[in-house]
C-alpha cells in the first residue's frame, strides 16, 4: 500500500518552495520568487501556510528600509519532506513492478 | 491546477529545484586572487629586500596583511548582506576561512615570541593554506584546488629542508599553485556558468 502523501507538500508551489529551502541554510522571498516563477500573492499565501504548519520559519526584518523576509526550512519541515520524497519512493516502485508485470 | 498535481510532477518539481539551488554553489575566485597576490608580492619582496640587506625586509607582510584584512572584511560584509541565498556552502566556507585567520595569527605569535623558529612558521603557515584550498576545493568539487593543496602540503615539508630565506620562495609558489592558478580557474568557470 502506498504511505499516504502530505496534502500539505503534495502541491506544485509549496512543493516548489520546501525543495528550495532543503538545500540551503536561509533564501529571501525574492530569491524564492524568481526561483518558483509564483506571483507575489501567491507565493506569500503558501509561505503563511507552511509556517502555520511549522515547516518553516519565517523572519521579517529590514534591508536599506525595505522589508525583508528570509525563509528557514525547520526541522519538522525536514521530516515531513522525507516522509514525502520516501512515499513517491513507494510509489514509484509500485509503478515500476506495475510495468513488469 | 493542484488537484492534477501528480506524483511524477512532485518528483520533477523537488529534482529542478535542488538543482536549481546546487547551481548556486559557486565562486568567482576573487578572495583566492585577492589573497594569492597579496602574499605573492609580500613574500617576493620580502625575499628581494633580504638580499639587497634592507633592515626592515619583513615590513611588506603586515602592511600587505592588513590591507588583505580590511578588503576581505569590506567585501565579505557586502557579500553576505547582499546574498540572498545561504547556502550550507557558503556557511562552510566562513567557519573554515576564520578558523584559518585564528590559527594564522597564533602560529605568528608562536614565532614572534620565539616559541618556534620563522622556518618552521613558513611551512605551517603553506601547509594551512594547503589544507584551507583542500577542503574548499573538496565542498566545491573543485580539482585544482584539491590539487593545489596537496601541492602546498609537499612544498611546506620541502621548506624545512631548504635554507631560511628559500621558505619565501615557497610560500610564493604555494600561494601560485593553491590560490592563484586555481583563482583564474575558477574566475572563468565562474564567467561560463554566468552565461547559461
Amino acid at each position: 500500500m502506498f504511505k499516504d502523501l502530505d496534502p500539505l507538500l503534495h502541491s506544485q508551489l509549496r512543493l516548489q518552495i520546501m525543495s528550495l529551502l532543503i538545500g540551503v541554510e536561509s533564501a529571501e522571498f525574492t530569491y524564492l520568487l524568481e526561483e518558483t516563477g509564483a506571483t507575489r500573492g501567491n507565493l506569500s499565501v503558501q509561505i503563511s501556510k507552511l509556517k502555520d504548519a511549522e515547516y518553516i520559519d519565517v523572519k521579517k526584518s529590514f534591508r536599506k528600509n525595505y522589508p525583508l523576509t528570509t525563509c528557514t526550512i525547520t526541522p519538522k519541515g525536514v521530516e515531513a519532506f522525507e516522509k514525502y520524497v520516501e512515499a513517491l519512493q513507494d510509489y514509484l516502485k509500485v509503478n515500476k513492478e506495475k510495468v513488469k508485470k | 491546477m493542484e488537484t492534477t498535481f501528480t506524483e511524477q510532477d512532485g518528483l520533477k518539481v523537488i529534482t529542478e529545484m535542488i538543482e536549481n539551488s546546487r547551481a548556486k554553489i559557486r565562486d568567482n575566485g576573487f578572495f583566492y586572487l585577492l589573497w594569492g597576490w597579496l602574499v605573492l608580492i609580500a613574500g617576493l619582496s620580502n625575499f628581494i629586500l633580504l638580499i639587497v640587506g634592507f633592515d626592515k625586509a619583513w615590513l611588506p607582510w603586515p602592511v600587505l596583511m592588513i590591507g588583505g584584512g580590511i578588503a576581505t572584511g569590506i567585501a565579505g560584509y557586502r557579500l553576505g548582506k547582499n546574498a540572498r541565498v545561504k547556502t550550507f556552502f557558503d556557511i562552510a566556507m566562513i567557519y573554515l576561512w576564520n578558523g584559518f585567520l585564528v590559527l594564522l595569527l597564533f602560529i605568528l605569535f608562536m614565532a614572534a615570541r620565539g616559541v618556534i623558529s620563522w622556518v618552521a612558521s613558513n611551512a605551517i603557515i603553506i601547509a594551512i593554506y594547503g589544507l584551507g584550498t583542500f577542503v574548499s576545493g573538496g565542498l566545491l568539487k573543485f580539482k585544482p584546488l584539491i590539487i593545489g593543496g596537496v601541492i602546498s602540503w609537499a612544498l611546506a615539508i620541502i621548506t624545512l629542508f631548504i635554507p631560511d630565506i628559500y621558505s619565501l620562495l615557497t610560500i610564493a609558489l604555494s600561494v601560485i599553485i593553491s590560490y592563484l592558478i586555481p583563482g583564474y580557474l575558477l574566475k572563468s568557470r565562474d564567467k561560463k556558468l554566468s552565461h547559461v
